[in-house]
């Protein structure tokens, strides 16, 4: 049974610019070799965290998407834990739900939570 | 007067709402950091529901969300710029 998968890494600032393709390219390549289809692969780039991770202060996010089975996920977190590049990773099981509410995103098309910015300060305030 | 519910004095309770549940949102996403730094406080803390007047599946969903988003440091556990 296959499940659709988001995942999330970062990926340590201490490498080169010119380092960061290689390594993404390993860990889709990772996933592909444990079974897995990619969907999407999407970088973030260099963002500030916010707050101080390992004595850093940035790093570069890659969120990706994938189809495979169960078992890839513990091969793939298992090399992720390991591998001394990637700082952080986050994977989820997306299900019915996650997986409208990505169409949605994908179509541009999702519900403004604060449709009238103005309508919200007055609860801002109490705290 | 204390008694008397309608006195100028006693504030109006405001009805508050979900909004997640107004704009019809089913899953609320750990990426999108612009909604979810509304229901936090200054200093980095979540709003309670008594406050934000969200529902209680949506806050459950919110929770996790935010969670996620600091674990991934794109929000803060607790802001740092305070006096």
């Amino acid at each position: 049974m296959n499940s659709y998968y988001e995942l999330t890494y970062i990926i340590s600032s201490v490498l080169e610019d010119e380092q960061y393709p290689a390594v993404i390219q390993r860990i889709n390549d990772l996933i592909t070799s444990s079974g897995g289809t990619l969907d999407e692969v999407e970088e973030w780039g260099l963002r500030k965290f916010a707050y101080e991770m390992d004595k850093k202060q940035t790093g570069f996010y890659v969120n990706l998407y994938f189809e495979g089975p169960a078992t890839a996920i513990e091969s793939i977190e298992r090399t992720m834990r390991i591998d001394s590049e990637i700082m952080r990773y986050l994977t989820l099981k997306y299900d019915a739900k996650m997986k409208r509410h990505k169409e949605l995103v994908k179509k541009n098309a999702v519900p403004e939570v604060f449709p009238i910015i103005e309508e919200d300060d007055s609860e801002d305030d109490k705290l | 007067m204390i008694k008397n519910p309608s006195h100028p004095k006693k504030s109006v309770r405001k009805v508050k709402q979900c909004k997640f549940t107004e704009a019809g949102l089913e899953y609320i996403d750990y990426k999108d950091i612009e909604t979810l730094q509304r229901f936090t406080n200054d200093q980095g803390k979540i709003l309670p529901r008594r406050v934000t007047g969200t529902s209680a599946k949506h806050q459950r969903q919110l929770t996790s969300a935010i969670k996620r988003a600091r674990f991934l440091g794109l929000m803060p556990y607790v802001a740092e710029n305070l006096r």
